[in-house]
């Protein structure tokens, strides 16, 4: 008797197992750094929109906050249920090189978005310049300055949103080295914040104070466009400081609606996800893909805000599907 | 074992009147510690008047009056479970999960008024449920608010599908922009304070609550409700942060269900600065504002010297320490030898 129901247990999962197995041989997964920012969720919406149009189902995986330690579990645990396919948003480039290369040696092919991994072993890599963006931010700043004072001359400053994160760190650098074709620029202080919106505000404000003469600030993603927005608003200064910011999210709407922001540089977090499914969809049925993507930066001022082409790129809900995915 | 005696009831460190020691050492020992951070603050307010042309202006006071409140209000809550022997690492998440609520009553059509109220009661809610499971299921306060901390950062997020809520009528904001004499999130502040400085200072219940915190044994058996202290503690802490999640959204003029991480660690440094003991039994208003005002100015005074960040946290970390071995080491010395 207690036989019979132990080969029924196993029978039955077995059954499961097999049903699973099957199952997961129509499954991208997609795992990215943090699922609870907003960023993250337009990158996972992408992936359903493509998984919707290509029949497969997608798994949203990954760690709540930044753990490159989770990020790997996760990523190896998930090459176990053998999907068609994983679309990775490594976490941290040394840390995550070896995993995936590990993951593409058991024959599922991975395509890595957003930030880089320290190996050669994928299908397929899609990001944003961030590096481009940060100069584009520069270059956004000095246009400001030159709008508004006649010559791009003055005190600037940059707020990160995190210490030590690859994209944010090339956003800085690439904001930095812009600033270099600006001679009458000068950089006067940087100051790094835990990610936080009321934290950039306190930050702004307190740089403000250091430098009442600063005319110039670029916040690195939309946590501190958010907070450094509010804080502009607030000190009523968005005619006065060239703020421009990374990312696009409702409270730097807002702010480049109100004035507080001058300008914002857009990437497309949407597309890294929607792309990732149909390129890991490809390569596991057997298409080459180029290996490198850039998936694009674009710099939107409050006069540029409202043509329709952007809208799905400032608010990935409004985001539509054509048949050419211009936007 | 016997009935013990009511323990003796200590809102928190005071002076006793110098009569008693006489030298000026002795008076210094019997200072409470609140005085040497509160010197220390006035200290550094000098120093930095001083040295920076910045601090001292009408624009740099009213930015650090507008700074600390948010702060200040959670830490007054958490201050109150600490005074009971508890704590509640549940507000960071609080915060965000009432202001999310909040930003979308609001959105929604909702008045502010009633929108406010509602998020107030279920801040309150929450306080109910943590006593609850503390004092009737047994469950110590760590891990009850431990899972709290958890629970209702995950709420914030599904309410808000995981993205910043934004189109909040403009009343909202003017809130926190707005001065009356004083920034409005000053006055918050400021009545925040005194109401529950009356409550610990010049009320049965306040009394019970130290009493409670010293021995809460001995307190049982004086006949305290155990469980209606707990509940008033908890229930001001999670209602404070309820509140602080309504400031907060108003000073940014959006929720982010991501807002307000790790609120609950700041507002404990601020507690303990200020004079409370994890122990229970102690903690003041006043210390704990003060603690708050430190550590707004330290930050504030590292971006106006230009300290490198990273250094501002070790040297934060390092003052928590050493207030709290400052202190332990008066006790000792009021105590014994």
């Amino acid at each position: 008797m207690k036989r019979n129901m132990l080969l029924a247990a196993s029978a039955a999962a077995l059954m499961v197992a097999g049903t699973t197995a099957a199952h997961a041989a129509d499954t991208v997964a997609v795992i990215v750094k943090a699922t609870t920012s907003e960023y993250w969720q337009w990158v996972f919406k992408g992936a359903e929109d493509a998984g919707k149009q290509l029949g497969v189902k997608i798994d949203k995986l990954g760690t709540p906050k930044d753990d490159a330690a989770g990020q790997i579990s996760v990523l190896e645990s998930v090459a176990g249920s053998r999907p068609a396919a994983v679309v990775i948003a490594p976490t941290i480039f040394e840390a995550l090189g070896d995993p995936i290369a590990a993951v593409s040696d058991a024959g599922i092919p991975v395509v890595v978005i957003d930030s880089g991994a320290k190996t050669d072993k994928y299908a397929a890599f899609l990001t944003t310049n961030n590096e481009a963006g940060g100069k584009a931010a520069a270059d956004a700043v000095a246009a400001c300055l030159k709008e508004r004072t006649g010559k791009a001359a003055g005190k600037v400053g940059y707020l990160t949103a995190m210490a030590g994160h690859e994209s944010l760190d090339s956003r800085d650098r690439g904001f930095v080295e812009g600033l270099k074709a600006y001679p009458d620029i000068k950089l006067v202080g940087n100051r790094v914040a835990n990610n936080e919106e009321a934290e950039g505000m306190t930050l702004t404000a307190d740089m403000l104070t250091k430098d009442p003469d600063l005319v110039g600030l670029f916040a690195d993603n939309a946590q501190m466009g958010t907070g450094a927005g509010a804080a502009v608003a607030e000190q009523k200064l968005g005619s006065k400081l060239c703020l421009v910011a990374f990312d696009s999210d409702a409270g730097e709407l807002e702010h480049l609606k109100d004035g507080s922001i001058y300008a914002l540089v857009i990437q497309d977090p949407y597309m890294m996800g929607f792309a990732g499914v149909w390129y890991g969809y490809a390569a596991a049925h057997g298409v080459r893909l180029p290996k490198n993507v850039d998936t694009g930066v674009g710099t939107v001022t409050k006069a540029t805000m409202d043509d329709p082409k952007l809208a799905g790129l400032l608010d990935v809900s409004k985001r539509k599907l054509g048949p050419f995915l211009g936007n | 074992m016997t009935d013990q005696p009511l323990p003796r009831v200590r809102p928190g460190p005071r002076f006793h009147g110098g009569a008693a020691g006489g030298s000026v050492r002795a008076l210094l020992r019997r200072l409470p510690i609140e005085t040497y951070v509160v010197a220390f603050t006035v200290a550094l307010w000098v120093v930095l008047s001083l040295t920076t042309p910045n601090f001292l202006t009408e624009g740099n006071v009213s930015n650090l009056m507008r700074q600390t409140p948010i702060a200040a209000i959670v830490a007054i809550g958490v201050m109150c479970t600490i005074v009971i022997a508890g704590i509640d690492l549940s507000v960071g998440s609080v915060v965000a999960f009432c202001g999310v609520a909040f930003a979308q009553m609001c959105g929604h059509g909702l008045g502010l008024a009633p929108a406010a109220l509602l998020t107030l009661v279920a801040g309150a809610g929450v306080g109910v449920v943590n006593a609850a499971a503390i004092s009737r299921l047994g469950i110590p306060p760590f891990i009850v608010t431990l899972a709290g901390l958890q629970v209702y950062r995950g709420l914030a997020l599904l309410l808000a599908g995981g993205i910043t809520v934004g189109g909040l009528p403009p009343e909202v904001k003017e809130f926190a922009r707005g001065t009356t004499g004083l920034p409005n999130l000053f006055r918050a502040m400021a009545a925040v304070g005194i109401a529950v400085h009356y409550l610990l200072r010049f009320t049965r219940t306040g009394r019970y609550m130290y009493a409670m915190g010293s021995n809460a044994e001995a307190a049982r058996r004086q006949g305290i409700n155990i469980f209606r202290i707990t509940l008033t503690a908890y229930v001001l802490s999670s209602g404070l942060a309820a509140l602080a999640g309504i400031l907060l959204v108003s000073r940014l003029s959006i929720a982010s269900p991501s807002m307000a991480n790790a609120y609950e660690l700041q507002a404990i440094a601020a507690a303990v600065v200020g004079g409370a003991s994890l122990f229970g039994g102690r903690g003041t208003v006043l210390g704990t504002v003060v603690g708050a005002v430190l550590f707004t100015t330290m930050s504030n005074a590292a971006v106006l010297l230009g300290v490198d960040p990273f250094w501002e946290m070790v040297l934060e970390g390092l003052l928590i320490a050493l207030v709290v071995y400052l202190d332990n080491l008066q006790k000792r010395r009021q105590h014994g030898a």
